[in-house]
């Protein structure tokens, strides 16, 4: 759980997504980004011995609540976007009969 | 070649920012937060679970704009996947769909046990973990098992889609509801010195609307896409 390591899976992402020929890997590599935006976040305020947050004793050590609570929209709002991403490549694929990058741009049916 | 060199190079020199600039997170960040949410977050919600305390009282308009991101995604889902109505005659994945025998007698056994413990996550989010978002996935599921059981029963997304739009204003209206009675709007309309029962009230409702929304929500989005399968 070092910060670097979820920083580099979000790199992994960008790369990806640079060089991804097929529209499908490209909504796959939006998603692999998203979770190294989640790791990356969940590291903040998690130290050795902490707890989870919450309040069921008195006088515990707890982690950070913040980067968890922000986290939950986070899963829910990329599910959705993948979702609507994935509904985009179906319309997609029976307009052009292709779903490769080279082929869309050029634009002809 | 020669682009996805530089490419790397590019991507290395970010990482290599990145690994300076947390050399000192110590400095950047503090336990001050983390220490003011455990000495006043039970005080101030009634929530025992912190997380909920967070996105239903303190940042409860972040959680308002994150359920209108689902309403609009859920929205445009639906609106891309409009049928043409030349292709009268395409087979959908739908029809061609024959569910196993093991299956449907396996998930009539399991989905009233998926559904109760859906319903215990989404009550039970402001005691234990879960709430709205997480218990509103399970009872998808549990709800999205049935439908596999008898495909032949169709689901008007149409009007999901309408009920989905009055649990928005509904959460609106709730969440609008503390400015008569605190004066001040999105937050907690039980006032300050009630006691934690009486607080958790308003987090319980607020906990079964956006657990409703979110279900309806998923329901709609894998309908949508069993329809366009083809």
């Amino acid at each position: 759980m070092n910060p670097i390591l979820s920083f580099i899976v979000i790199l992994i992402g960008v790369y990806g997504l640079a060089t991804s020929k097929n529209i499908i890997k490209s909504v796959f590599c939006v998603t692999i980004i998203e979770a190294g935006t989640i790791l990356l976040f969940l590291n903040f305020g998690v130290y050795e011995g902490g707890l989870i947050p919450i309040l069921n004793a008195i006088g515990i050590e707890i982690v950070d609540p913040l980067p968890q609570a922000l986290m939950i929209t986070t899963i829910v709002i990329g599910s959705t976007i993948t979702s609507l991403a994935l509904m985009l490549c179906i319309k997609i694929f029976h307009h052009y009969g292709s779903i490769e990058w080279k082929v869309v741009l050029k634009g002809d049916k | 070649m020669i682009k996805r060199i530089s490419l790397v190079f590019l991507l290395g020199f970010i990482l290599y920012l990145f690994s300076t600039s947390i050399e000192n997170l110590a400095d950047i960040y503090n336990s001050a937060g983390k220490d003011f949410f455990r000495d006043n977050g039970f005080y101030d919600t009634g929530s025992m679970n912190l997380v909920t305390a967070i996105y239903l009282d303190y940042r409860l308009f972040d959680s308002l704009f994150e359920a209108g991101i689902l309403l609009i995604a859920v929205s445009g889902v639906m609106w891309i996947s409009q049928h043409n109505t030349l292709e009268k005659n395409a087979t959908f994945m739908l029809d061609k769909q024959k569910t196993p025998e093991l299956f449907i007698t396996f998930s009539r056994l399991l989905y009233p046990v998926m559904l109760l413990f859906g319903m215990y996550v989404i009550i039970n989010g402001h005691l234990s973990p879960g709430g709205g978002f997480q218990g509103g996935a399970i009872v998808a599921t549990a709800i999205l098992i049935l439908y596999y059981i008898d495909i032949s029963k169709s689901i008007d997304v149409n009007k999901i889609l309408t009920i989905e739009k009055f649990l928005f204003i509904l959460l609106l209206s709730i969440a609008f509801l503390s400015l008569i009675t605190r004066n001040e709007v999105f937050t907690n309309f039980i006032p300050v010195d009630g006691s934690a029962g009486m607080k958790s009230i308003f987090l319980i409702l607020l906990n079964i609307v956006i657990g409703a929304k979110v279900a309806l929500g998923l329901i709609a989005i894998f309908t949508a896409f069993l329809k366009e399968g083809r």
